[in-house]
């Protein structure tokens, strides 16, 4: 970074569009994990699928499903979530801390390993989202969950958005407590339950008396994802108003709790006005390629 | 003078009774829940709209006269302390409940509604605002906004930053700045995950939108004595690593539970150590998980165990967990609450290390902690009418803190760097870190005018900056490196 600074050239992170390319390629190291503490600390460019495999083995998951096999630090860049944010937040809400590295070189870091800390700025919040414009993620420290031990999936047809959204309020006004309430659209919600045997099997016999539908196995999230992974934008919608969204959407991956959906249209976001002042600021020689 | 420029303007702006001039007055402004840090400000302005607050920060940015902004007061870190020759920009007037949208499970706030208030907006529904704060009968959310507040339950359920969808804050320019809403993940950078426990120094929230959750099918109260720390340590390890996780843990040991049943009577055993195990959701895992914990309680040495029987039951049970801090005054003239973190891996040894303090300083030290999530808190008991104790029990508070940092946690789990802390940054961030930290507030406040002097080390608040600079673990591993 400090090279391209100082010889005027542009940098992009693992895309192409620089005169110089960084890739995470190598950053592949799991640096700590802490079972007992429920953390770890990951090298950026560790890809989700090893990362999972490797806490696995401690009985211990990482709660972030997006479609695919991103890197970590992508997840962080491009803000990637999958059906278990509605449960267990995104990305943002699974950061302790960041190792980053700003367009002139400096590198920085904030949190901690800690759950619980609020000594300083939260920067690897900032990073979140940030899309390698405000410099490059080095190493991530997250929380992690115990893996659950069961997992069952409710699908319910829905025929229309009256019924969607009908459904979908009934299901949140209950005592259930999924994992996941997705809506593959048109066509059904997607209620997945992970725990304890008992507990789940108590959960889906719950949501089939107060629902309907039927049990699918985990084939039902591969589809969601694959059609996540084919949207090509995302929009916002008021998450009480899912039947007045759903009248204008001819085809979604509805994150319902979230208020957000993948639609296969190309959507284009500007950034907010603060969000360009911090980024003038990180990148003031203006380095970093979108 | 600036000050003299801002309180004309403002007379112009506001009603006579929404400015506070005179001295007797200013000074119940002077500080916040750590009352050692005193500064009576050259003004308070009791905002009661967004309009109030930008015409109190336009002025302010007008002059460059510094300000602060403050909710109920209650924080223990400093962050509402004035500054001299500043003014103080009071939420307190803005509480009202904005919107309640059951359907959409969002609530919208001005910043003086209390938190627990939130809670009682939605109860009726079923429905209430999870992060709990001891304060929340009367801190508002606009202070838990600036603080990224937690409470006992944010084990399970997050912090405020994990609760907030939108804000609308008044940026120290006096502009507006409309963040979120009732969505989540808006792209680009997560701007409210930053906002939210930035301590006042980015701006000021008039409007906060934040997410209510049901209430849990059933909720299991345990609670659990221990003969020692140690013992309850690995009752609360094994715990967590059967894959159970409660919606709190907290401990108590032996000096707290003499305080607490002095000045409560909460009925609690005597015991080495407490713990107290809240279980919340549905409730056959409820019932299995709390089956579950009183087995691992048993193998790790349980003298006693209770499970409460009823709400009313349950409430004793924590009623001397929330007298904690009231409680020690019954057996200390004074104490100085210190807030510091450590991986929960760690506490032991932490543990450990502040009886050999206790020793070494020759003072008590009772503890209470969060120890889900390895927040202490160490009540530094001294008699102010012994010289120099207050100093000493200064040192030693300082010297737990550092032995937090030193075993890979942090300066504080939820009560904010403030004053109180700002000198001790560079125990856990670099000079590049603060530099990169400043830059994100360079870029939001050029100035340096909303609530300056709080979070990052001065040289007029610290002198040289203290101690020697504490290697980071990714420095440790070889990742990252001082420039």
């Amino acid at each position: 970074m400090r090279r391209a600074t100082a010889e005027g050239r542009r940098v992009s992170i693992e895309r192409d569009g620089g005169d110089v390319v960084i890739s995470t390629g190598r950053l592949t190291r799991l640096l700590e994990h802490e079972p007992g503490d429920l953390t770890c600390i990951v090298e950026a460019g560790m890809r989700l699928s090893e990362l999972q495999e490797r806490l696995g083995r401690q009985g211990q998951i990482l709660m972030l499903d997006p479609p695919g096999d991103p890197t970590i630090g992508a997840c962080l860049a491009a803000g990637l979530s999958g059906p278990r944010r509605h449960r267990y937040g995104a990305v943002r809400d699974l950061v302790l801390g960041v190792t980053v590295v700003l367009g002139d070189g400096t590198v920085a870091h904030s949190g901690g390993r800690v759950v619980k800390n609020v000594a300083g700025y939260d920067l690897g919040k900032l990073f979140c989202g940030s899309r390698g414009r405000l410099g490059l993620i080095a190493a991530v420290a997250l929380r992690l969950h115990p893996r659950p031990v069961a997992e069952r999936t409710l699908s319910v047809s829905a025929a229309d958005a009256e019924e969607a959204q009908r459904l979908a309020q009934r299901a949140l006004r209950s005592q259930l407590v999924p994992s996941a309430l997705d809506l593959l659209w048109p066509g059904r919600l997607l209620l997945l339950f992970e725990g304890g045997e008992r507990a789940v099997a108590a959960q889906l016999r719950t949501a089939q008396a107060s629902l309907s539908g039927r049990e699918e196995d985990a084939s039902a999230w591969h589809e969601l994802a694959e059609r996540q992974a084919a949207a090509r934008g995302r929009v916002w919608f008021d998450p009480g108003r899912l039947a007045e969204f759903l009248a204008e959407t001819p085809e979604a991956v509805v994150r319902v709790t979230a208020g957000n959906a993948y639609v296969p249209q190309v959507v284009e976001h500007a950034w907010p006005p603060l969000a360009e002042r911090v980024r003038a600021e990180f990148d003031a020689g203006g380095v970093l390629v979108a | 003078m600036g000050l003299d420029r801002v309180r004309l303007a403002l007379e112009g702006a506001l009603r006579p009774e929404q400015l506070i001039r005179e001295p007797a007055e200013l000074r119940t402004y002077e500080c916040d829940g750590l009352t050692a840090h005193r500064v009576v400000p050259g003004l308070v302005v009791l905002a009661e709209s967004t309009a109030d607050v930008q015409a109190a920060v336009r002025a302010c940015n007008e002059e460059s006269v510094p300000f602060v902004a403050r909710g109920a007061g209650t924080g223990l870190s400093g962050g509402a302390v004035p500054v001299a020759d500043g003014i103080v920009i009071s939420l307190a007037r803005m509480k009202r409940v904005l919107e309640v949208d059951i359907d959409a499970q969002r609530v919208t706030l001005q910043p003086g509604v209390t938190n627990l208030e939130i809670t009682a907006a939605v109860a009726a529904q079923g429905l209430y605002y999870a992060p709990d704060p001891s304060s929340q009968q009367v801190c508002t959310i606009g202070g838990n906004v600036a603080e990224n507040a937690g409470g006992a339950h944010c084990l399970k359920y997050g912090f405020t930053a994990n609760h907030v969808t939108g804000l609308k804050m008044v940026l120290p320019d006096g502009e507006l700045a409309e963040l979120g809403g009732k969505a989540l993940d808006p792209d680009g950078p997560d701007l409210l995950g930053v906002l939210v426990g930035s301590e006042g120094t980015l701006g000021i929230a008039t409007e906060i939108t934040v997410r209510v959750i049901r209430r849990p099918e059933v909720v299991r109260t345990l609670l659990a004595a221990f003969d020692s720390t140690d013992a309850a340590g690995g009752a609360v390890s094994a715990i967590i690593a059967r894959g159970i996780l409660p919606s709190a843990i907290e401990m108590m040991d032996k000096l707290m539970v003499e305080a607490v049943e002095q000045a409560v009577d909460a009925g609690y055993p005597q015991a080495g150590a407490l713990l107290l195990v809240d279980l919340d959701g549905p409730a056959i895992q409820v019932e299995d998980d709390a089956v579950a914990v009183e087995e691992i309680c048993r193998a790790n040495g349980a003298s006693e165990l209770r499970s409460a029987r009823s709400d009313v039951e349950r409430a004793l049970f924590w009623k001397g967990r929330k007298a904690a801090f009231a409680a020690m005054g019954r057996i200390s003239p004074s104490y100085y609450v210190q807030d510091g973190v450590v991986p929960r891996t760690k506490l032991p040894a932490v543990l450990r290390r502040i009886r050999e303090l206790e020793r070494e300083h020759g003072l008590r030290v009772g503890n209470v902690f969060h120890a889900g999530d390895g927040n202490l808190h160490p009540l530094v008991c001294y008699d102010d009418a012994v010289p120099g104790q207050a100093e000493q029990a200064q040192h030693l508070a300082k010297a737990i803190l550092e032995a937090c940092v030193d075993a890979g946690g942090s300066l504080t789990g939820e009560h904010g760097i403030g004053l109180d802390k700002a000198c001790e940054m560079p125990l856990l961030f670099s000079e590049a870190d603060l530099a990169t930290m400043q830059r994100l507030r360079h870029s939001i406040d050029p100035k340096g005018l909303s609530n300056p002097g709080k979070v990052f080390p001065t040289p007029r608040l610290c002198g040289e900056v203290p101690g020697p600079y504490r290697m980071h673990p990714l420095e440790k591993a070889g990742l990252a490196q001082r420039l």
